[in-house]
């Protein structure tokens, strides 16, 4: 339950997305790529928020560099498994494609019926690749806290208006780069 | 030191015999477009992918396989259907497309909207007119049975069903349905020959058909607008439905031709019951529009003689090998 600032109250009922291809770099230089990262986090689900990277204690860094979403190669490289397991529900099966980030809710002011939201956001295509590379910088050595904060994504778009999106489009684009300034290190 | 080495050899000699007996790639035919090496073909994992081909326990309620509409004996596709039925006989919007040579292909379905083979079965499965299911039940079912969790252990040496396994095993079988034994090849390794007909449709057909319907594959992985004016109650935009893309409008995937004397009817609406019908179409009844493919803007003329030529030509592509395979069909 989260509260908008014009009073409405949103309801989540799903909030899950991928994280891909984990870099760190120090001044711009990689310094570590994690193999295959593919994280599926899912908010009802405390152990998928921590993503373990196995470094060096010596390896310094001071800047993240992680995809919102799955790249266009993975996307038509086949069945896959673990968090891209298509059993996992974040996979279109009528138009092929991984659903990089799907959030499910309800709140008084949409439009929709029994007013939900639904925001399946995906698609590898030009020109609706939706898929999002994400930079940060930090200054913590051993735990990096990444938050998403949800606020600043209800505040650019407006529930009232906005309908729900299920498929690769123009809109999915531009929700996911709200999506994508979303996320800091405090 | 020595005799580890030769024993390796040994080994690696087998292997590759055994992938080489499971997929070959017939000597007329290009390299395949899938992937092998994310998907390696055993016997065990085809066997596993065949008998779910067959088993309507992918279906919401267990009754449609994916034979319902894949029947071997009619090239893999739902003989005389024009659009195929699928659970609580819902009809569809398109004409099931005959499986073969799927490794040659670079995306599935009429408008290219699934772009690996693994993932295609996803759509049937999940499709409210077709199995109206989802992998998460099919999995869930597979797991709750006994008979499925031997054929998973002897795949995966782990009994345990995924939904990346599930797909993995019905793309191995889909795979091996590999049509390359028709009259036409056999004339194209010089063991036969051509009728006088047959011939003669031959150099027809290389004049007006071949640019889309490419040999030896008699596709060429392309999306055209072959000219037929929309059904008006389907309202079937084709590839454009995945593109967004105008440019695309009534685009479908060019079907092989491969095996059609069993694959009726044609189109991807099956709207055409007959090959003469189909001929007749190209010849006097194209509708013209923005996207028409551009080696339709110019009429093409045959007379009734040379039609029934490219048709003896097109029965070459019949390969009884192919729809009377016995590893093909129902394990039992």
């Amino acid at each position: 339950m989260y509260q908008l600032e014009n009073g409405n109250d949103v309801k989540f009922e799903m909030l899950k997305f991928y994280i891909s291809n984990i870099q760190l770099l120090q001044n711009n230089v990689t310094v570590f790529t994690a193999p295959n990262s593919f994280y599926l986090i899912d908010v009802s689900d405390t152990t998928s928020q921590n993503i373990f990277l196995n470094l060096n204690q010596e390896t310094a860094f001071n800047q993240v560099r992680f995809n919102l979403g799955i790249d266009s190669t993975t996307n038509v490289g086949g069945a896959m498994g673990g968090d891209l397991d298509p059993t996992k529900g974040m996979y279109w099966t009528w138009q092929s494609g991984y659903i990089n980030f799907k959030m499910e809710g309800t709140c008084n002011i949409c439009p929709a019926p029994k007013h939900n939201f639904e925001f399946h956001l995906g698609g590898y295509q030009h020109p609706f690749n939706s898929l999002q590379k994400i930079e940060l910088h930090t200054t913590t050595k051993n735990n990096c806290r990444i938050v998403l904060d949800i606020h600043k994504f209800f505040t650019a778009i407006d529930l009232a208006k906005q309908a729900p999106i299920m498929s690769a489009c123009a809109e999915a684009v531009t929700l996911s780069q709200y999506l994508a300034n979303c996320f800091s290190i405090p | 030191m020595k005799k580890y080495i030769i024993i390796l050899l040994c080994f690696f000699t087998f292997a590759f015999a055994i992938q080489e007996n499971l997929f070959t790639v017939p000597e007329n035919f290009p390299q395949p477009v899938y992937d092998f090496s994310k998907n390696p073909l055993t016997e065990h994992k085809i066997l596993l992918g065949r008998t779910l081909f067959y088993d309507p326990i992918l279906s919401k309620n267990n009754t449609i396989s994916c034979e319902n509409c894949h029947s071997p004996f009619a090239a893999f596709t739902h003989i005389d259907h024009a659009l195929s039925h699928g659970i609580h006989d819902s009809i569809g919007i398109r004409n099931s497309p005959a499986l073969m040579n799927l490794a040659w292909q670079k995306s599935f379905m009429w408008d290219g909207a699934v772009p690996n083979l693994d993932m295609q079965a996803l759509a049937p499965i999940s499709h409210p007119a077709e199995m109206g299911s989802t992998i998460n039940e099919v999995v869930e079912k597979l797991n709750a049975s006994e008979k499925y969790r031997n054929l998973f252990y002897n795949a995966y040496e782990d009994s345990a069903a995924t939904g990346e396994k599930t797909l993995k095993c019905i793309a191995q079988f889909m795979l091996t349905l590999v049509s390359a034994d028709a009259k036409y090849d056999k004339v194209m390794r010089k063991e036969l020959s051509f009728t006088a007909q047959e011939a003669n449709g031959y150099l027809l057909f290389q004049k007006n058909c071949a640019s889309c319907h490419t040999e030896p594959l008699f596709f060429n992985g392309n999306f055209e607008n072959n000219g037929l004016p929309m059904d008006s109650v389907l309202k079937d935009l084709g590839r454009m439905k995945v593109t967004s893309n105008n440019s695309d409008s009534l685009k479908f995937k060019v079907p092989s031709l491969r095996n059609i004397e069993y694959s009726y009817p044609y189109m991807h609406d099956g709207r055409f019951k007959k090959l003469s019908e189909v001929l007749n179409h190209y010849t006097n009844g194209i509708h013209l529009s923005k996207t028409l493919a551009p080696q339709l803007q110019q009429a093409i003329i045959l007379t009734s003689n040379e039609k029934v030529d490219i048709i003896n030509f097109l029965l070459t592509l019949s390969d009884k090998d192919f729809v009377f395979n016995p590893k093909y069909r129902y394990p039992k």
